[in-house]
This record gives structure tokens, sequence and C-alpha cells, in this order.
């Protein structure tokens, strides 16, 4: 019963709380140089957060207990027990924010998924949810400032629940989609192309191909890989897209006969390419993909709450504090 | 209009400068720290009038990019070290603050030099109106912590005053506060711009690191252990973290935070 109250006592002193926060402050400075996203998913650095959610838990007890024991007294001030309120708030949040994060740690989801325009996807495909629903993108469209710099990613999409259209967002950067408690947020996105193939002896294919896609050239062992969308070619820019902006789009392809390649070039769309004699080959046009990150995050709203106690409780414990001492010189 | 904002910012530094020699020299003499005191509220108006001009240039408050923080940064400082020289009747701090100032100043001019004449439209993460309750309450919560670390270095240097520590005390709780209003600010920022109110990123970790020091320091500031010399150090040591999440992040850690 002794050693039990001692380690009580331990677990629950402010002294054992600032040498855990001590502790993961060194970790974290120490893991932010090496390798941050193996070093704060370790098992180590993951135990001195349960240790402060421990301690915080333990102390804030301390304290309600505490206060409950002297709230009578006579000689406390009225900005003594507010400024004391602010240091239990704060505590509280603290804790709060500690567990809202260990349950999105175990019961939270984050995928990012493609969705190419005029596609219909399953949110139940890719996050567990009571309530499933589709997304289906209308457009994907990039605003421009006018130095051609992008201003602002939008993905218009419809929310399809059940047999019925039931709404329609325009997710952006800032701005996500929040629905039955799944949130998707503007991530990236990227293009695909519609390409043409035909031939003299009647041969004729067409395929939509992502980056790095190969299309094969029927009747001959000839393979064009699509390589890259430029959206705004400029041949001092190498590879590279001058901006974002569509000034002058080109694709880039390479061609390779029995995997030995031939020749690299940039096309515009609608360009016929020759690719023998018999072989022709047309990029036609572009098809926009968005990639959305699909969130549900179950502590979310526990470690808001906790953010709003902790920035409240703060302010009533230091600022209550700042305008009682008069006597500063 | 850039050479504008860059010739006031290079006036700015100079006049910190001398202005901090100056404080460092007037410790027997009441014109020289006089001479100091007018300098710095120059200096503070030629750092008004560059951030006044770079508003113009750009269309909005000079909170984005590093040159324009570091400048807000030093400027706030300055301000609330003027502030509290009138009201403390004490310039004993100024040569270390000013320095600090004048080392901010200098920064963007070394570090940064095109920043100030920069007038690209904002990167759409950017775009939020947290961007400016978040980045303000951090520029308060800086400059009252230089401040802090000033006034702690002038602790250490001169004979130690109970009001000194209690001046101390009293800038890093509202600092600590402010801090803690950046963070969760930024927090609810960073759940709507990325998804996430927590990523792990460098610069959150460095100001969580910023924010328990100072918690560590509120702790046991009045502990017969840290009472004076220790909790100075440690106010010294909170500030040298500021720097580093400020400018060591950015330069030597890289992450989201990456503009700014």
């Amino acid at each position: 019963m002794r050693i039990l109250r001692m380690i009580y006592r331990f677990l629950s002193s402010m002294k054992t709380g600032l040498i855990i926060l001590g502790i993961i402050g060194l970790f974290s400075a120490i893991g932010s140089g090496l390798s941050p996203e193996n070093f704060f998913q370790s098992t180590a650095f993951k135990l001195s957060l349960i240790l402060l959610l421990l301690n915080m838990t333990l102390c804030t007890f301390n304290q309600l207990y505490t206060y409950a024991n002297t709230r009578t007294k006579k000689d406390r001030m009225r900005t003594n027990l507010w400024r004391r309120i602010g240091i239990l708030t704060l505590h509280v949040g603290m804790v709060l924010i500690l567990i809202g994060g260990t349950i999105n740690a175990f019961g939270g989801q984050s995928l990012p998924v493609s969705i190419v325009q005029g596609e219909v996807l399953d949110i139940s495909e890719v996050i567990n949810t009571a309530n499933p629903f589709q997304v289906k993108l209308n457009e994907f469209k990039i605003e421009f400032n006018d130095d051609g710099s992008p201003s602002q990613y939008y993905s218009d999409v419809s929310i399809i629940d059940g047999d019925n259209v039931t709404e329609q967002y325009s997710i952006n950067v800032n701005n996500p989609l929040i629905y039955e408690g799944i949130k998707a947020y503007q991530h990236s996105f990227g293009y695909l192309v519609n390409v043409t193939g035909e031939s003299s002896s009647g041969w004729e294919a067409q395929k939509t191909l992502a980056e790095g896609d190969l299309f094969d050239i029927q009747g001959s062992e000839k393979t064009v890989k699509f390589y890259k969308y430029i959206p705004n070619f400029d041949p001092n820019y190498g590879l590279e897209t001058k901006s974002l902006r569509p000034d002058n789009p080109r694709v880039v392809y390479s061609l390779y006969d029995k995997g030995k390649l031939l020749k690299v070039a940039a096309v515009t769309f609608g360009e016929r390419i020759e690719i023998d004699s018999e072989n022709f080959m047309t990029f036609v046009d572009l098809k926009p993909f968005t990639v959305l990150t699909i969130k549900k995050d179950p502590g979310l709203l526990m470690a808001s709450l906790g953010g709003l106690m902790l920035m409240l409780g703060t302010c009533l414990a230091l600022f209550l504090k700042q305008t009682k001492q008069e006597e500063l010189p | 209009m850039t050479d504008y904002i860059n010739e006031l910012t290079f006036l700015t530094l100079v006049l910190f400068s001398i202005a901090s020699g100056l404080y460092f020299l007037s410790s027997y003499n009441r014109r020289i720290a006089g001479a100091a005191f007018l300098l710095s509220v120059t200096g503070l108006i030629t750092a008004s009038l560059a951030l006044i001009a770079r508003t113009m240039l750009i269309g909005r408050l000079p909170l984005a990019n590093g040159a324009e923080f570091a400048l807000c940064f030093a400027w706030f400082t300055v301000l609330i070290y003027l502030i509290y020289e009138v009201r403390s009747k004490n310039g004993g701090a100024g040569g270390a603050v000013l320095l600090i100032a004048a080392l901010l100043i200098a920064s963007i001019l070394i570090l940064m030099p095109n920043q100030l004449g920069d007038n690209r439209p904002l990167v759409p993460a950017l775009k939020s109106p947290w961007l400016t309750s978040h980045v303000l309450t951090a520029v308060f919560a800086y400059g009252g912590f230089a401040l802090a670390a000033g006034l702690a270095a002038m602790q250490l240097r001169t004979t130690a005053s109970p009001q000194g520590d209690a001046w101390i005390s009293r800038i890093i709780g509202i600092s600590f506060i402010m801090l803690t209003i950046t963070i969760v600010l930024g927090a609810i920022w960073a759940e709507q711009a990325w998804g996430r109110y927590w990523t792990w990123d460098p610069k959150e970790v460095w100001a969580m690191i910023t924010w328990i020091v100072y918690a560590i320091y509120l702790h046991v500031h009045r502990q017969r252990f840290w009472r004076g010399k220790n909790s100075n150090i440690l106010a010294i040591s909170g500030f040298i973290i500021v720097l580093f999440t400020k400018f060591g992040v950015n330069f030597i850690l890289s992450g989201l935070h990456s503009y700014s």
C-alpha cells in the first residue's frame, strides 16, 4: 500500500511532469534533426506521451481535490479563484488533447485517393464509415495569378448519398469537404492523356495513359511511353514546366523498339506522330484528376475542445496572475 | 518601392545598432541613454515606414515570408522594449534588446535579401484568415521572449534585482499566453489546410520545445534553486530556442513551413 502510494505520488507530481516534458522536448529536438517520420512514431516516444498523459491526468485530479477542499476558505480572493480555475482548465485541456490524439492514433484514418474527372469514388472503399456515400468529381481546375503561378486548386464535386445527389461542393486548399463525419482535403492533382493509334493496315486503338504508361503499336514491336505533361513548355527550362498555367502545353514521350530507346520528343495535342511508315499515333487531349485526402478523426472533437481549454486556461492562469502583480516597479 | 523598403530597412539596422552601442555605454551617463532612446524611437519609425511601404507593395499585411516576419519581430521587440523602458524607467537592458533587434534586421539583409522586394502572390496554403492571427500572435510572443531574454542578460551582467526578475516573469507569462494561442491557432489552420492539426513538422516540433522550456520556467522560476540566476539562464535559453525555431528550422531543417 505504501509502495503504491509512493508510485502514485511520483506519477502525479509536478516535478515528474516537468521531467517528462523536458525529456519529450529533448527527444523531439533530436528527432526533428534525425528522421522525424520514424522517430515520432517510435514506441519510446509514444510511451513518453502516454506517461505525460498519465501524469497530467493524476495532476489534474490532485488539483481538483485540493480545489474542492479549499474553495470555501475565506482567504481565497476572487482573482485567485479564477486563476486556479485557469490552471485546472489548461491542464484538463492538455489531457483532452493527448486523449484526442490517442483516439485518432487508434481509430482515425487518413488516405490520399485519386479521382479522375467525371468519375465516382465510393468512400466506403477508402474508409470505414457507418454512412457510406459517393463523391463524383465534376471538374478539377486551377485558378492562376497574373504571373502564371497557381492561385487556388478547385475540385468541384457532387455528393451522392443513396440514389440522390444531395450536395455540390467546391473543395479547395483551406476549404475541405465535411460530410457525415468524413473530411476530404485538396491534396494534389495530376493529368492523364487520351491517345489514339492507327495504321495504314486498318488498326485503330485508343487508350488513356498515366505518366509512365506504355502504348503498344500493334503489328510492330514498337512502344510509346507517355513520359510527362508539360503545361508551359520552354526549351530553357528543359523538361520542367515554366509555370503550371497551360500557356504552351506539350506532351513528352519516348519511343522504343524492342525495348531500345529510339527517340524522346515533345508534341502538341492533336499532332499526328509518325511512328514508322505505317503507324501513327496522336495525343488527343488531357483528362485531369484530383488527389483528395479522405480523413476520419474520431478524436478531433476532444482535441479541439482541449485546444480551446488550453488557450482559455493559459489566459486565465497567467493573465490574471500578471494583473495581480500591481507591486511591479 | 522595393529600393525604398530596402533603404528604410538598412537605415533601421544602422539606427538600432548605434542605439544598442549607446545603451551599452550609457551606464553612467543619462545623456547617452537619452540619445540611445531617441535613436531607438527613430529606428522604430523607419521600421514602421518599411512595414507600411511593404504593405502598400503587396496589398496585405506583411506577415507571410521570412523577411516580413523578421521585420515585424524586430519592430515589436523594440516597441515593447520602449514601453518597458518608459514604464520601468530603466534602460539597462536596451543594449541587449536593441542588439537582438539589429541582428534580426541584419538577418533580413544577409539571409533573405530579396524577400522584402518580392511581390509574388501568396501560395494557396497561405490564403487563409488564420494567417494574420497565427503570425501576429507569434510576433507578440517572440517579441516578448526577446525582451525577457534581454532583461535576463542584464540581470546576469549586473547585480540581479527582484524587480527585474518580476518583470521577466511577467513578460514571459504574457508571451507564453501568446505562444499558446499561436500554437492552437496554427493547429486549427493546419487541420483546415493539411487535414492534420499536428504533423510533427520541424516548425511545430520546435514551437512545442519552446513552449515546454517556457512552461518549465513558469513552473520553477520562484523555486529556491531556480530563483534569480538559473531562471534567467532558462529565459535566455528559451529565446535561443525561439531563434532556432525562426531561423534554424527554416535554413537547416525542411518542412511544411518552408515559406515562413
